[in-house]
């Protein structure tokens, strides 16, 4: 029966929930936070999430100076009295409003009505200055154009609000690359699971029977399991390489691409050599998994079965893929999840060429994060995967029934 | 000898020829680098390429890959990180998922359920969150990389543990109870020695998961002095000129620790996978 946790059993779980709060769960509802704003670090104006708009006063001051400046300088070869009195009166406009804010020197919030006078002030030097400088078109005034460019810049000092909704969802959806990298995603799971699992299932089969050197073949098959993914990468990288490879050259002399340089340079063939690396990688895996399943299996109902008269492939489907079935299911999930969100792989074999034939969903958004510092639109591509990985895993637990939660 | 016999005989050479050429593809990748390693430069292109012995063995690449690209120092900030990772990870761990194993609270499957999915979520989702905190700490190129390290092996510690907690019998812990010792002292004392060698199984895993690390370390780590060995070696790939017969070293170089780590500790680390996946 389940009862309220006393202080004392709360402190065993007290360390595991403040970990999984800071460094898992806090960052997953940080990330979709920002899949709402236009947030890209690199950009001034949205390098932080603003819900609301806000004012740069020292970028208000400092342009509003600018503008007086070059009111004052262009005046001095204004000779029509009437003129020189606009100038003076949109100079003194200008400099009493900078004067207002040059107490403050960082981004403040603005009431609404704070707001609207400072858009219309804009608008109104805006329309002034442009009207007065088009009265003088005759008259030579060296700061014409920087002034136009001033103002464009005080028109900055409001920052808008770059909260954008679900804007960037809808910009996803219509993303060429995003399918295609969705494409190559599903397309390289889909052909390595089932590789290494049918391999991975003959292997475990034949190692249950040959008890003898056991050891030994479960010591090598850790191994492709054990090196770090960037290190086998490397490694097969090496060997598909068009000038020195010898896997490249084997295939060239067999037939399967035209030369050895072809292998990396095709889509097709970068594919196939990234689908090679991960089953080299997780084959052995995948049969130590299985064979650990098939070793619970009872050996008397195998005995027993031989006595009824059942044949080999009768027992097979009847005894052990029946018993083997929760097993295989787990260890296809977890699988499957993993070469989902394969990043490590293609990085260091393909960075996800060429021409974005091997880009993953994973390579995708870490190259909109970090090569574009668009953390908002690349927080997009990793929920949008998250999705999609909620879809994979509710399929096998709820279709398949995978048990995953029984053990406790 | 009658057919039936014949048959089994037929079976089992095909199935040893299985074997053999299934450790022969495992074997080979290995086999060829450590060939590549010791070749002169001049041997790795060309027509030396294919060759197995260039005729004269050259340690030239290791002397590069140790003394001049510090590879050594790699292999050393991941022992660090590993290890720290391992040390915390596993305490936690224990903590937690004796509390699964043995006590009944409201909010159990909640814990649970969170476990498993941030065992099945994609890694990148908390990358650009950290790398913000990080930055704001200023704590980017420092070791505190093993405190996200969590997300990728807490879930499969407490997997582990939790099985194997299940598997000590309650009565010896009643007893204990009875004698009067608390929830805590029944844990180090009693529970632990029984639990030794399933915590010595989550530590390896845990060490190894934390030691192929490679995102987390590549994106908030970008100083060479802390990286670790994954990244290490893919920096020597993104060169202009690729030096294969120093990329061979390296591999050479970084892949023994995980191999001494896999033949000392092979059975443990079959029963970790294995009750990560299987139900006894």
């Amino acid at each position: 029966m389940s009862k309220r946790i006393s202080l004392k059993e709360f402190l065993f779980i007290l360390p595991i929930l403040v970990i999984i709060s800071i460094f898992s769960i806090w960052p997953i509802v940080d990330s979709i936070k920002y899949t709402v704003f236009d947030y890209r670090l690199n950009d001034q104006q949205n390098s932080k999430m603003f819900l609301d708009s806000s004012f740069n006063t020292s970028g208000f001051n400092e342009n509003a100076k600018y503008i007086a400046y070059y009111l004052k300088k262009d005046m001095a070869f204004i000779e029509a009295g009437d003129q020189k009195q606009e100038f003076e009166r949109i100079m003194g406009y200008v400099s009493e409003m900078a004067a207002s804010y040059s107490e403050q020197n960082q981004n403040i919030k603005l009431s609404g009505s704070e707001a609207k006078k400072i858009e219309t002030f804009m608008a109104e030097v805006r329309a002034d200055v442009t009207k007065l400088y088009e009265a003088n078109r005759d008259v030579e005034l060296g700061n014409r154009e920087n002034i136009q460019l001033v103002m464009d810049d005080l028109d900055k000092s409001i920052i808008g609000s770059n909260f954008i909704g679900f804007t960037a969802y809808k910009q996803v959806l219509k993303d060429l690359r995003f399918w295609s990298a969705l494409k190559n995603t599903v397309l390289f799971t889909s052909v390595s699971v089932f590789i290494e699992f049918m391999l991975g299932l003959a292997l475990a089969m034949i190692m249950n029977k040959a008890m003898k050197g056991i050891g030994i073949i479960r010591t090598i098959s850790l191994i492709p399991w054990a090196i770090p993914t960037a290190v086998s990468a490397l490694m097969w990288s090496y060997m598909y390489d068009g000038g020195s490879g010898i896997i490249a050259k084997l295939f060239a002399d067999i037939g399967l691409v035209q030369s050895a340089e072809q292998l990396l340079l095709t889509s097709g063939g970068a594919m196939v050599c990234a689908i090679i690396a991960d089953v080299w990688k997780t084959t052995p895996y995948m049969a130590l998994l299985i064979l650990g399943g098939l070793q619970t299996i009872d050996g008397g109902l195998y005995e027993s079965s031989q006595i009824d008269g059942a044949g080999k492939i009768r027992t097979f489907l009847s005894i052990t893929m029946p018993l083997l079935k929760p097993a295989i299911l787990v260890a296809l999930l977890f699988r499957t999840l993993d070469a989902f969100r394969v990043y490590d792989l293609i990085a260091v074999l393909t960075g996800g060429g060429p021409g974005g034939s091997t880009e993953t969903l994973s390579i995708y958004a870490y190259k909109i994060m970090f090569g574009q510092t668009n953390f908002g639109y690349g927080s997009v591509v990793v929920v949008m995967m998250f999705i999609c990985v909620a879809a994979i895993a509710t399929l096998f637990v709820k279709v398949l029934g995978t048990d995953l939660m029984s053990k406790s | 000898m009658n057919k039936t016999q014949t048959n089994a005989g037929v079976w089992r050479v095909v199935f040893a020829v299985f074997i053999a050429l299934f450790m022969g593809i495992i074997i080979f990748p290995f086999f060829w680098i450590l060939v590549t390693s010791i070749k002169p430069t001049n041997e790795i292109f060309g027509d030396g390429a294919y060759s197995i012995y260039a005729g004269r063995a050259v340690l030239d690449h290791y002397r590069t890959v140790i003394f001049e690209k510090e590879m050594l120092l790699s292999v050393w900030n991941s022992f660090v990180v590993s290890t720290t990772t391992t040390l915390y990870v596993v305490s936690i761990a224990i903590l937690a998922s004796y509390a699964i194993s043995r006590f009944n609270f409201i909010g159990k499957n909640i814990l649970l359920g969170l476990i498993l999915v941030i065992s099945m979520f994609p890694q990148m989702i908390v990358v650009g969150p950290i790398y913000n905190l990080f930055t704001a700490l200023n704590l980017t190129n420092s070791y505190f990389v093993v405190l996200p390290y969590s997300t990728i092996t807490l879930p499969a510690a407490v997997w582990i543990m939790v099985t194997h907690f299940n598997k000590i019998p309650l009565a010896i812990e009643e007893s204990a109870k009875i004698d009067g010792a608390t929830p805590f002292q029944t844990l180090t004392k009693v529970i632990f020695p029984l639990a030794a060698p399933g915590v010595f199984t989550t530590a390896i895993i845990t060490f190894i998961s934390a030691w192929n690390e490679y995102l987390l370390t590549i994106t908030l780590n970008t100083n060479k002095e802390y990286h670790t060995v994954p990244v290490a070696v893919s920096f020597l790939r993104s060169q202009f000129e690729i030096l294969w017969g120093q990329v061979s070293a390296a591999t050479i170089v970084v892949t023994v620790p995980t191999l001494i780590v896999v033949l000392l500790f092979q059975k443990q680390i079959v029963s970790g996978l294995i009750s990560g996946a299987i139900k006894e």
